[in-house]
């Protein structure tokens, strides 16, 4: 990681073609009959803001749990900034708190406040009697409070998790992946049961900050447009495979890797379900 | 209904009729029987009042025995809950825990009471110790049980933060698991009020001494002191419960606010 740093100074690396995941023909099953993936191959370059798009069951939360080490593949290879994603890979392990995931349930412990949720992302960094009474150092506290501000939740802070709305709730977990420091940000729907309005608020937060960290994001979308409408790179799942990426720079289409087709094509394969 | 339930059902009656007849269960016995108990309500109401101020103050020691049972025993238990969870564990780990949870509530608490008398002499401190023992196998199934049941996505999205299984404890176990413990507490608390009447069986202190002393000597009138005094601290707890039931662990199971005013 520190080598990539050296040679690819962070002011030119959201250009960068360093790929910091890489996917070798994956495939993955639960039963070791019926795979979800069917061999997958997907390289993203670092600062990449890549969306995948599917409709449900068709294998793209599946994707992202590959990327945390949550699952691990039956076959093929994947690669996360060079290491295999896994449980008892230890340097792997290092570089978890590294890598935000908000799941579609978000992960929220609801019986805490909102404030603690989001240090829940500051743990790693913390000692073990620090973290069992809860003694954050100030610049710790400091940062969480920063990042509920940006997340406009200043005025929550001392709410209870349960307490707060579905809006409200994805914040929390933008919040807790922003507390981790991250290089990678995945994100599993978490716009999906939004209005319209609340969606693309979250959405520009992300944004934003994807920039400004000079942040990975990896997010999972049924929705194609909203897809098209943020992403760098989008990638088309249908029943465990990739049938389509695409390149996005503004509003044009720059780069098809399956495939030649036009933006209303594409739309007419996955229309947005939300407007149905 | 289908048939396979009905067959169900005519298994059980069936039981149920063979078990009858095992136990000696007579029916026709019980009725008989009802106006004895008549003559021991009768001479129930033949209270005396003067006793009150007894009944009150053992009252008094059985709520000292069984809040101390309650919070020492639940505090033992909670580690080992922690330990004897699955979800939380190797099968190394918590097998033997569950082993040794098993065989402490292979003890009815009257058996435990026994043992601590023998070992620390008569009064309330072997019905205290007796009452611990019993709270410890108890709540640790229940509270193993309730972290088995907590929702796996908070404890699956911290983990991957890559946390240590201490903060993962701290930070989502605990508080996930909070309204089931304290819900138990509540019940064991309860439980070990009610209990600790009977542990006076065996000389462990508290007011079970005086209610198995005047049976004793067929003085029900007395005892009818006792037990009022018994009644009115169960109903007592009881509308605490409901209280503090409603504050903390409703709302927090259902993931909203309850109005409370």
């Amino acid at each position: 990681m520190k080598l990539i740093q050296m040679t690819k100074p962070s002011s030119f690396s959201t250009i960068s073609t360093a790929k910091i995941i890489q996917m070798n023909d994956v495939w993955t099953s639960y039963d070791s009959k019926n795979y979800t993936l069917k061999g997958i191959n997907l390289s993203i370059d670092r600062g990449t803001n890549y969306a995948i798009v599917g409709k449900s069951g068709s294998g793209k939360s599946t994707l992202l749990k590959l990327m945390n080490g949550m699952m691990t593949p039956s076959k093929g290879i994947v690669k996360v900034d060079y290491q295999t994603p896994d449980m008892n890979n230890k340097k792997f392990k290092i570089m978890m708190n590294k890598i935000g995931y908000i799941p579609q349930s978000l992960g929220l412990v609801k019986n805490i406040t909102v404030l603690e949720n989001v240090l829940v992302g500051a743990l790693p960094r913390l000692g073990k009697i620090q973290s069992f009474f809860k003694m954050f150092p100030e610049e710790e506290l400091e940062e969480a409070k920063k990042i509920l501000k940006l997340v406009g939740l200043s005025d929550k802070e001392e709410r209870k998790a349960y307490m707060l709305s579905g809006g409200e709730k994805r914040r929390v977990a933008i919040a807790r992946a922003f507390m981790q420091k991250p290089t990678i940000l995945l994100a599993d729907e978490i716009v999906s049961e939004l209005d319209h309005v609340t969606a693309r608020e979250i959405m520009n937060l992300i944004a934003d900050a994807q920039k400004r960290m000079n942040l990975t994001a990896i997010m999972v979308h049924h929705d194609m447009q909203l897809a098209l409408e943020y992403a760098n790179r989008v990638a088309v799942i249908k029943n465990g495979e990739k049938i389509l990426e695409i390149g996005v720079e503004g509003d044009k289409i720059v780069d098809f890797q399956t495939g030649d087709l036009s933006t209303q094509e594409i739309m007419e394969m996955y229309p947005d379900e939300s407007k149905k | 209904m289908n048939q396979k339930n009905n067959l169900i059902i005519g298994i059980i009656i069936a039981f149920l009729v063979a078990a009858s007849i095992n136990v000696d269960a007579n029916p026709i016995e019980f009725f008989e029987g009802l106006p004895n108990l008549a003559i021991v309500a009768e001479e129930m109401t033949e209270v005396e009042p003067k006793l009150f101020e007894t009944a009150f103050w053992s009252m008094f020691e059985t709520i000292q025995m069984a809040f101390i049972g309650t919070v020492v025993g639940v505090a033992i238990s909670l580690p080992l809950s922690m330990l004897a969870a699955r979800n939380l564990n190797s099968k190394y780990v918590y097998g033997p825990v569950r082993a040794l949870l098993a065989a402490i509530r292979t003890f009815p608490s009257i058996l435990w009471a026994i043992l601590f008398v023998i070992m620390v002499g008569l009064g309330p401190f072997a019905g205290v110790l007796a009452l611990i023992m019993y709270t410890v196998g108890f709540v640790a199934k229940l509270q193993y049980e309730a972290i088995e049941t907590i929702d796996s996505d908070p404890m699956d999205a911290v983990g991957s933060i890559g946390v240590s299984k201490w903060q993962l404890i701290r930070y989502v176990v605990l508080p996930e698991s909070a309204p089931h413990l304290l819900s138990q507490m509540l019940y064991m608390f309860d439980y070990n009020v009610r209990q600790s009447s009977i542990l006076g069986l065996v000389g462990a202190g508290g007011i079970g001494f005086y209610i198995i002393n005047y049976i004793k000597f067929f003085e029900y009138g007395k005892v009818a002191v006792f037990m009022l005094v018994v009644l009115a601290t169960v109903l007592i707890i009881d509308w605490a419960s409901v209280k503090i039931r409603d504050k903390y662990i409703i709302k927090s199971q259902h993931g909203m606010e309850v109005s409370t005013n």
